[in-house]
């Protein structure tokens, strides 16, 4: 909370103008009931009409002031909630564009996304509303109490045992319904989760026919929402009658009270007239005191996730050091280089060296979780080796500076990932300045300008939720269009040729030929694998074998088992022959 | 309850209104059906408690003009039981009508969502085809939690604001019309003055509402492609788009803030101006005599009970009436017509054999492009029949025709003899059976997944199923075994495993006919090695459907169907369709013509 709250530092001087524009109004508040005192004593009771007149207009006239200074408080309160949330963003985004790819693991993009959009607009509410109404509930409260007592200590002596006895009342109504919110809350989580995941396997579900075992487990998750909510929305609906009832009960003591001292001689009616109105006063505060008391734990709930962003630790940072090299030629060079990620213990690459000469093609086979994206994760530094070092042109990566580095290298990853925009946009993505002609040259080695040209608006194109809905091959070679703008050195494609058929995949990778860059290929196909120079055999974080096609069909077991499962044993025959 | 709501965090909500207020109301009334006695309940607590907030203080201020001012002794302690009384039924009347309440409109919620999730199931699969998910689950989650939250408090708030105004007016104009004239003095200049801010504020909401929107959405594209922007350092360029898009947002917010926040402001000062009203005019008039001090004091009360409902009601009205709008986009689900019902004189097939043909088959998803032409074949039982072709062929629509997710526009489609058209839909699937290329797994145990296939399998069929299918081995490495809970995305098991899971579903169900879309990649090649084997055990004697994309699983068909667009233009063995050398003969050695290239 403080980490976030710190950003409001350079704001102090306005927000103490806002508090005593709301002091000002808060007093004037305070004082009518005083002046009406005055009225009823002064003037109804010892008929005193100029004295009517001059507290009434006096009464008038701050409420004007009043209203003059709630404006006033609405300009320097929307000045410093709206710069508290733009500092508050930018800070943000910054953080998170800092980020490296080990921080993506710990935060889900969708937690990022909640986190820069809806808990900044709860900080900045709560900023804005504190300037306003959050003080000044708890301040009325207070006040009227002490400004009543001032009336008249015995009449108002009944607030001293109501007030606080309802202040921890409803402290710890807030505290039970936020632990009965939260169960809420999961119980609504389940019935959303199975309406997703009902909307997401329709297909599935109507295919075997699942719709009443799907229904019973909707409707049993439905109900448990259903009681859950009414049990805690009824704990919260008591608080409404139990303080209309003790503040009420209030009155009525003031009223036996105020009789007896009216007897007595010691107050006079326009005190006890003043002290009720002031119990209404206090009731509507008290009440505002549950609403804040919420929009408070939510605030505090997000200041936390805010600051979650804040305090995490960025692990890639340019060296001080670090230079701005452009890579020349691109070789690559692992130098005994193991890898495990930021939360594991297990190390995904074993002691791996090899070296890539430049403009050579290199595959990447491997089972699953062999270690193929780690290994490409690291060319570019979107992780660090911990063990060993990764050289481009004889430079170790990690004295390369970030941008320049990946200016050069281009990753096709596995989850193809498309901005909204033109598709003219998404390929210029890399590259700013790149030319029209740049472009149609990318695409057409990318096999995607045919395609493109079909759509009505050609490039201009719009993709995503307001354009065309593009297929995965569609969407794969886009985002291979995109790496190959701007001429990369070294170019990364994470299986990213999988749902391509066979014919374009085999014009793409001629295509790729005519580029002078290393190309590191990850695939799970023998035919694509067979195109590269080299072929890397990856198992379980091993560098198991390296060689071409034939030279690996003769040394390695496990390549001719790969071999044999796409082709068929026939296949293999026919490849044999073919060769 | 009392809810303040803030002003300025209600006009930055959205409005959306509904185009058929009256119907929708009507609409919701009939999901009220057995509460309605209750409801009738609710009403009577609301003209209650209204009729009570009222009568208190008009009793406090009798009291006090008797035994304050005047001094009087006799029943003062009667007066007092009185107001006790009043004030005790006042809070039991608000819980009352809070407590029922309550539960008619969770009630009413839930028959809503249960109505909506039943529908959904009798959707035709066209609807899902043609939207996304996320975006009908972001309407169903947003609008029935808006509605929700609506009926909880607003619908009460509303109806006793009301009462309380019209009430409140009845009373002050009976004590005294010339000092309720005066109380209604601030009405006008609330009129005004509300309009002259929502003047101003509207265009304003709506430039900051668009900004934020744009922020927003922003903001999302831009940390859900974090990793692409990284790859491509394009990290700078992205933070001065932002702070542009920043910047404009913090303008307009400023205004669209600065401006909301006067309506509070307005509110108070209406509320003090017309107290010193009161006080004053109110002192006069008691002065003359016309009034007493108890007059005065019920006024100021009243004034205050009649400020602030005047108040909630402007806003409570937009609340209302956006959760109508929210209720009217979920009515429109529920309108969308049902899939057409098997016709009445539909069978049931106790048993299948698996013979299929299909005759001069024609389909069109738009009724503009065919997706498959005079499609004609037949499948004996046990056959396994691979689909082949480029993407967009039609090999899907045979699939989707055969499930009778659709039917043809033109031809028939026959299975075991029967037209499928006069086979209830209940009765074909069930003795089909899928492997699809989503191995779509619910949120649940292993067990419960793979007992998907056949709900009433027991513990040790589930076990055998797995164990044909390869998959028992890795299930037992799992920290729970069968118990093992997987996420909805499955995360935790590799896509591989989904796919032997996915075999063990199919064989748990032991159909007659199999369907298959082979995943395209992604999978190791042990695990490859052992998805075949466990493939081959599950199709060996059912009918199968093979959308092929791996040249050995076509190798292995009795049959090959060659599709390219929409028509089916070859058809027969492996061998024969290379001898051929037509369509096939092509598709098959670019599979194989890279190595040449090289």
């Amino acid at each position: 909370m403080q980490h976030v709250l710190s950003y409001l530092k350079p704001y102090r001087k306005w927000m103490i103008v806002a508090w005593i524009f709301m002091l000002i109004e808060l007093f004037v508040e305070l004082w009518q009931p005083l002046l009406m005192e005055k009225i009823i004593d002064h003037g109804v009771i010892s008929k005193n009409l100029h004295i009517i007149w001059t507290w009434g207009a006096v009464m008038l006239g701050t409420s004007l002031l009043a209203f003059a200074s709630g404006i006033a408080n609405s300009f320097v309160a929307a000045h410093v909630g709206q710069q508290y949330g733009f500092d508050l963003r930018k800070h943000l985004f910054e953080k998170i564009q800092s980020f490296s790819f080990a921080n993506f693991e710990q935060f889900s993009t969708a937690s990022l996304i909640t986190r820069m959009t809806n808990d900044v607009t709860q900080m900045q509410n709560m900023v804005f509303m504190s300037l306003r109404i959050m003080l000044r509930a708890p301040l009325l409260v207070v006040f009227g109490v002490v400004m009543s007592l001032f009336v008249h200590v015995q009449l108002a002596l009944i607030f001293v045992v109501t007030v606080p006895l309802l202040l921890v009342f409803l402290i710890w109504m807030m505290n039970k319904a936020a632990a009965w919110f939260s169960v809420v809350q999961q119980a609504l989580d389940r019935v959303n989760s199975v309406m997703r995941e009902n909307l997401a396997g329709m297909r599935l579900i109507k295919a075997w026919m699942r719709g009443t075992y799907e229904q019973e487990r909707f409707t049993k998750a439905n109900e448990t929402l259903m009681t859950r909510t009414m049990s805690v929305l009824r704990l919260i609906e008591t608080i409404t009658p139990v303080l209309l009832f003790v503040m009420n009960m209030a009155i009525i003591v003031i009223l036996s009270v105020g009789r007896m001292e009216i007897h007595t001689g010691s107050a006079t009616a326009g005190q006890v007239v003043a002290v009720v109105n002031y119990t209404t006063r206090i009731t509507t505060a008290l009440s505002i005191f549950t609403f804040i008391t919420m929009a408070f734990s939510r605030a505090r709930a997000s200041a936390q996730r805010i600051s979650d962003v804040f305090t995490a630790q960025v692990d890639i940072v340019d060296d001080e050091r670090a230079h701005d090299t452009n890579i020349q030629e691109g070789e690559v060079r692992f130098d005994h280089v193991s890898f495990r990620y930021p939360n594991s213990h297990s190390f995904v690459l074993k002691d791996i060296s090899f070296v890539v000469r430049p403009h050579e093609t290199v595959a990447i086979l491997g089972a699953t979780g062999a270690g193929k994206s780690s290994l490409l994760q690291l060319i570019p530094r979107l992780y660090d080796a911990i063990e060993g070092r990764v050289l481009i042109d004889g430079i170790d990566v990690r004295q390369m500076k970030q941008e320049s580095l990946r200016t050069y290298i281009r990753f096709v990853p596995q989850d193809i990932l498309l901005f909204s925009g033109t598709i003219e946009d998404n390929i210029r993505f890399g590259k700013e300045d790149a030319s029209m002609e740049d472009i149609i040259q990318a695409a057409k080695h990318a096999q995607i300008h045919e395609t493109i040209m079909k759509f009505p608006k050609g490039y201009d194109t719009l993709i995503g939720q307001k354009g065309v809905n593009l297929s995965g091959g569609q969407k794969q070679r886009l985002s291979i269009a995109r790496a190959l703008v701007g001429t990369p050195k070294i170019l990364l494609l994470d299986d990213s040729t999988s749902a391509l058929d066979l014919k374009t995949e085999g014009k793409l990778l001629q295509a790729l030929k005519t580029y002078t860059c290393t190309t590191f290929i990850v695939t799970q196909k023998i035919q694509t694998a067979m195109e590269a120079d080299t072929i890397f055999l990856l198992d379980d974080g091993v560098l198991l074998a390296k060689g071409s096609h034939n030279e690996l069909l003769q040394t390695s077991d496990l390549y001719r088992k790969m071999v044999e499962s796409q082709f068929g044993k026939k296949g293999l025959g026919d490849v044999k022959t073919a060769t | 309850m009392l809810r303040p709501r803030h002003s300025a965090m209600m006009l930055t909500e959205k409005k959306r209104h509904a185009k058929d207020s009256i119907g929708t109301l009507r609409r919701i009334w009939s999901f009220l059906s057995d509460q309605k006695g209750r409801f009738a309940a609710v009403v009577f607590m609301v003209i209650m408690s209204s009729g009570l907030s009222l009568l208190g203080p008009y009793v406090v201020g009798k009291a006090i003009d008797t035994y304050i001012v005047t001094k009087q002794t006799d029943g003062f302690v009667f007066v007092l039981a009185i107001l006790v009384l009043i004030y005790l039924s006042l809070s039991l009347s608000t819980f009352l009508q809070n407590y029922w309440m309550i539960q008619i409109a969770q009630r009413t919620i839930y028959l809503i969502r249960k109505q909506l999730f039943y529908h959904f199931h009798q959707l035709p699969i066209a609807f899902f085809d043609k939207r996304q998910h996320g975006e009908l689950m972001s309407r169903i989650t947003n609008d029935i939690e808006n509605m929700s939250q609506t009926f909880n408090s607003t619908v009460i708030q509303v109806v006793s604001s009301m009462l309380t105004l019209v009430g409140a007016v009845c009373v002050m104009l009976w004590l005294s019309p010339l000092l309720t004239f005066v109380t209604l003095l601030i009405v006008p200049m609330m009129y005004g003055g509300m309009k002259w801010i929502t003047n101003r504020t509207q265009k304003r909401f709506k430039e900051q509402q668009q900004n934020l929107g744009e922020l927003n959405g922003f903001i999302e594209e831009v940390i859900s492609g974090q990793k692409i922007v990284k790859m491509f350092s394009q990290e700078k360029r992205m933070i001065a788009q932002f702070l542009s898009k920043n910047e404009r947002l913090k303008q307009s917010g400023f205004w669209a803030q600065t401006y909301s926040g006067f309506i509070p402001k307005l509110m108070n000062v209406l509320n003090n101006v017309s107290f010193a009203l009161i006080a004053g005019v109110g002192g006069i008039l008691a002065l003359k005599g016309i009034i007493s001090i108890g007059v005065i004091v019920i006024f100021a009360e009243y004034a205050r009970q009649f400020t602030r409902p005047l108040n909630d009601l402007a806003n409570q009205w937009n609340t209302l009436l956006s959760a109508l709008a929210g209720a009217e986009r979920v009515f429109e689900i529920l309108d969308v017509e049902k899939e057409e019902r098997d016709e009445t004189e539909a069978i049931s097939l106790p048993e299948m054999r698996g013979e299929i043909a299909f005759r001069h088959v024609f389909f069109s998803y738009d009724k503009e492009q065919e997706a498959i032409r005079d499609v004609s074949f037949s499948v004996s039982p046990g056959e396994t029949v691979a689909l082949v072709g480029p993407t967009g062929a039609g090999k899907t629509t045979i699939i989707q025709l055969l499930t009778r997710f659709y039917d043809p526009d033109r031809g028939h489609i026959f299975i075991d003899g029967h037209d499928s058209r006069s086979i209830k839909r209940a009765s074909l699937r069930q003795h089909m059976a899928f492997v699809l290329q989503d191995t779509f797994l619910f949120q649940g145990t292993i067990r419960e997944n793979i007992r998907y296939g056949r709900l009433n399998a027991s513990d040790e069929e589930v076990e055998e199923a797995a164990k044909w299918a390869n998959a028992h081995s890795f299930i037992m490495k799992l920290p729970n075994g069968y118990d093992t809970v997987l996420n909805q995305d499955g995360s935790g098991i590799s896509q591989g495993q989904k796919q032997l899971l996915a075999i063990a579903r199919a064989m748990v169900a032991n159909p007659s006919i199999l369907i298959l879309d082979e995943a395209t990649s992604n999978i190791d090649t042990m695990t490859e090695l052992k998805i075949q084997e466990a493939l081959g055990r599950l199709m060996n004697g059912r009918t199968c459907f093979v959308i092929a994309h791996r040249l050995n699983t076509i190798q292995n068909a009795d049959r090959i169907l060659v599709l390219n667009e929409g028509q089916l233009i070859e058809q027969g063995t492996h061998e024969s369709l290379l001898e051929a050398k037509g369509f096939y003969y092509e598709l098959y050695h670019s599979y194989l013509k890279k190595e040449e290239i090289s």
